[in-house]
C-alpha cells in the first residue's frame, strides 16, 4: 500500500517538475560553494609534500667542501641519461666533480641518483616551476645545484603566493604552510 | 516642426535598441561564463579585468582580428548572407516590442516603445521566423556535412517548435482582446497572465527555449556530435554575428515571457520603477536560461521531436479550448 502511494507520490511530483526542480536547486546551492580551484600562478600555488621530487641540488659537509666524490653512479643509474659528471682529484688527492651537470630537460624525476648516491650528496626537493624560453637553460651545472635550496621541511598545502615574471617566470611565496585544499574541497 | 521632433525621436530610439542589443551580448557571455564557472566549482574567467570583466571586450577584439575564413567549396554569396539574415530578425523584432508606457524628458512625453502595432505579436512571429533562413543558409553554404546536419535539425526543430509558440499564446490574446504587446500588458495591471494561463506559461517557455537552441534543447550545435552545427565553418566577425543572434533571440524570448506572462513592467508589493520592473524581470528569466544551461542534460533528437508534437502540441490546443469555454462561461476576469 505505502509502495503504491510512494509511486502515485512520485508521479504526482514529476507532474510538477520536481526532478527538474530538484536539479535546478543543487546547481543553484554548487553556484555560491567556494571554488575548488586554486588561483595559480597570480594568487595561490600547491606547495608539495616534503617527500616531493622536485628540483636537484647538491650538499655540502660540514667545512663546506662539497660532498659528491664523482663516483658516477648517479649517471650510471639515470635511467635516461641526464646526469654527466667529469672528476678530478685535489691536492688531498680526493676526487670531486670538475664539472656536474643536469640536464632537467631530459630528467624524469624518477629520484634514482638520490637513492644511489653513496655520499648523500644529491637529493631532491620541493619547486617543481622549470619552465624556460631555451632548452639550454634546463641544463644546470655544479655552482648553480649547490646555491638551490635543500629539503622543504613543511608541505603539503596551498599557499599565498604571486607571479613574478621580472627576471625568471617563479611563483614566489613566502610561506611554508599553507591551508590544506583536499580538506577545503570535501562537500558533506 | 512637430514631425521632425517625431521622426528624429524614432530615429534615435532604433539607434539606442540596435547599440544595446550589439552590446548586451558582451555583459551575458561574461554572465554566462561566471555562471558556468562558480556551478561548476571553478571561478570562470579571472584574468583579465577586475574578475575578468574585459574578457568579452578581449574576446570581441579576438574575433574582429581572426582571419575571416570562407571554405574552398562553399558558397560565397550565401555564405557572406547567412549571417545577417541570422542577425537581423531579432533586431527587428524590437521594434515591436514596448519596454514601459512613456517617461517625461524635459517636459515631452517619450514612449519606450518604437511603434505601437496593433498585429504586434503576429509581428514578431513572423520575424522571428525568417531567422531560419539564416540558419539554413549557413549550414548550406558551408559545404561541411556537420553545418548541414546542424542546419537541418535547426529548421526542423524551429518550425515544430514555433506551432506550439504560437498556439501558447492565442490564450493571451482572448484575455486581453488584442494583439498589440502593449493593451496585453494593460491588461495584466491587476493580475498576471501566468495565473490565468500556466499552461500558456509552461509551453511558450519550453517552445522559447528550443527557439533559443539552448540546453536542453540545442541538438542544432550539440559539441558532442556536430562540431558546432550550422556554423561550424564560421569564423571571426562572421561567428561573432552568429552569437550576437543567439543572446539576442535569447533576450527576445525573456522579453516576451515577461511582457505576455509576467505583467510587463506591472510591479506587485515592492513600488519600484516600472522600468526596472521590467528589467529584473527579464534579468531573472536570462538568468534562468543560463542556470537551466549548466543544470540540464540534451534531449535525444527524437525526444525533442516528441516533446514538440507529441505534448506541447496538444497542451497548447486544450489551453486554447479550456480558456475558450471559461471565457465563454465564465466571462472575462
Amino acid at each position: 500500500m505505502s509502495r503504491a502511494k510512494d509511486r502515485v507520490g512520485t508521479w504526482i511530483g514529476w507532474g510538477f517538475f520536481a526532478d527538474l526542480a530538484n536539479g535546478l536547486a543543487l546547481t543553484f546551492g554548487y553556484m555560491f560553494s567556494r571554488p575548488v580551484t586554486m588561483q595559480y600562478p597570480d594568487q595561490e600555488k600547491w606547495l608539495p609534500y616534503p617527500r616531493y621530487r622536485g628540483h636537484h641540488f647538491l650538499k655540502r659537509d660540514e667545512e663546506g667542501e662539497i660532498k659528491c666524490v664523482a663516483c658516477e653512479l648517479c649517471a650510471r643509474i639515470c635511467p635516461c641519461d641526464c646526469i654527466e659528471v667529469v672528476p678530478y682529484e685535489d691536492e688531498n688527492g680526493k676526487r670531486h666533480p670538475a664539472k656536474f651537470e643536469i640536464d632537467t630537460a631530459r630528467c624524469l624525476f624518477c629520484g634514482l641518483c638520490e637513492d644511489a648516491c653513496p655520499a648523500d650528496a644529491i637529493a631532491l626537493g620541493q619547486q617543481y616551476e622549470f619552465s624556460s624560453f631555451s632548452s639550454r637553460d634546463l641544463v644546470i651545472g655544479r655552482d648553480d645545484l649547490l646555491a638551490k635550496p635543500g629539503k622543504a621541511a613543511t608541505g603539503g598545502g596551498v599557499v599565498a603566493a604571486r607571479l613574478d615574471t621580472k627576471k625568471d617566470v617563479r611563483v614566489e611565496t613566502k610561506e611554508t604552510q599553507g591551508y590544506n585544499w583536499w580538506r577545503n574541497i570535501r562537500r558533506t | 516642426m512637430e514631425l521632425a521632433v517625431a521622426l528624429g525621436l524614432i530615429v534615435f530610439k532604433v539607434a539606442f535598441l540596435i547599440a544595446i542589443l550589439l552590446l548586451l551580448p558582451l555583459p551575458l557571455t561574461w554572465v554566462e561564463r561566471k555562471v558556468a564557472g562558480h556551478m561548476q566549482q571553478r571561478m570562470g574567467p579571472m584574468r583579465v579585468g577586475w574578475h575578468g570583466l574585459l574578457q568579452p571586450v578581449a574576446d570581441g577584439i579576438k574575433l574582429l582580428t581572426k582571419e575571416d575564413h570562407i571554405p574552398a567549396e562553399a558558397d560565397r554569396f550565401l555564405f557572406k548572407l547567412a549571417p545577417i539574415l541570422a542577425l537581423a530578425p531579432p533586431f527587428v523584432v524590437f521594434v515591436a516590442v514596448p519596454f514601459g508606457e512613456s517617461i517625461s524628458v524635459l517636459g515631452t512625453e517619450i514612449t519606450l516603445y518604437v511603434s505601437n502595432m496593433n498585429v504586434a505579436l503576429l509581428f514578431v512571429f513572423a520575424v522571428i521566423g525568417i531567422e531560419v533562413y539564416g540558419v539554413i543558409f549557413g549550414g548550406w553554404a558551408a559545404n561541411s556535412k556537420y553545418a548541414v546536419l546542424g542546419s537541418l535539425r535547426t529548421c526542423a526543430q524551429m518550425i515544430s517548435y514555433e506551432i506550439p509558440m504560437g498556439f501558447a499564446v492565442i490564450g493571451v490574446v482572448m484575455l486581453a482582446q488584442s494583439m498589440s504587446l502593449l493593451d496585453i500588458v494593460r491588461a495584466q495591471a491587476d493580475v498576471w497572465n501566468v495565473v490565468y494561463q500556466p499552461v500558456g506559461f509552461f509551453v511558450f517557455f519550453v517552445a522559447g527555449l528550443a527557439e533559443a537552441q539552448r540546453i536542453p534543447f540545442d541538438l542544432a550545435e550539440a559539441e558532442g556530435d556536430l562540431g558546432a552545427g550550422f556554423h561550424t565553418e564560421y569564423s571571426g566577425i562572421r561567428f561573432a554575428f552568429f552569437m550576437v543572434s543567439e543572446y539576442a533571440i535569447v533576450l527576445l524570448v525573456s522579453v516576451l515571457v515577461v511582457i505576455l506572462f509576467f505583467g510587463g513592467w506591472n510591479g506587485v508589493l515592492v513600488p519600484l520603477p516600472p522600468l526596472l520592473w521590467f528589467v529584473l524581470k527579464v534579468a531573472f528569466f536570462v538568468y534562468l536560461f543560463i542556470w537551466f544551461r549548466f543544470t540540464f542534460p540534451r534531449y535525444r533528437y527524437d525526444q525533442l521531436m516528441a516533446i514538440g508534437w507529441k505534448v506541447l502540441l496538444p497542451l497548447s490546443m486544450a489551453n486554447i479550448i479550456i480558456t475558450g469555454v471559461l471565457l465563454g462561461a465564465v466571462g472575462a476576469p
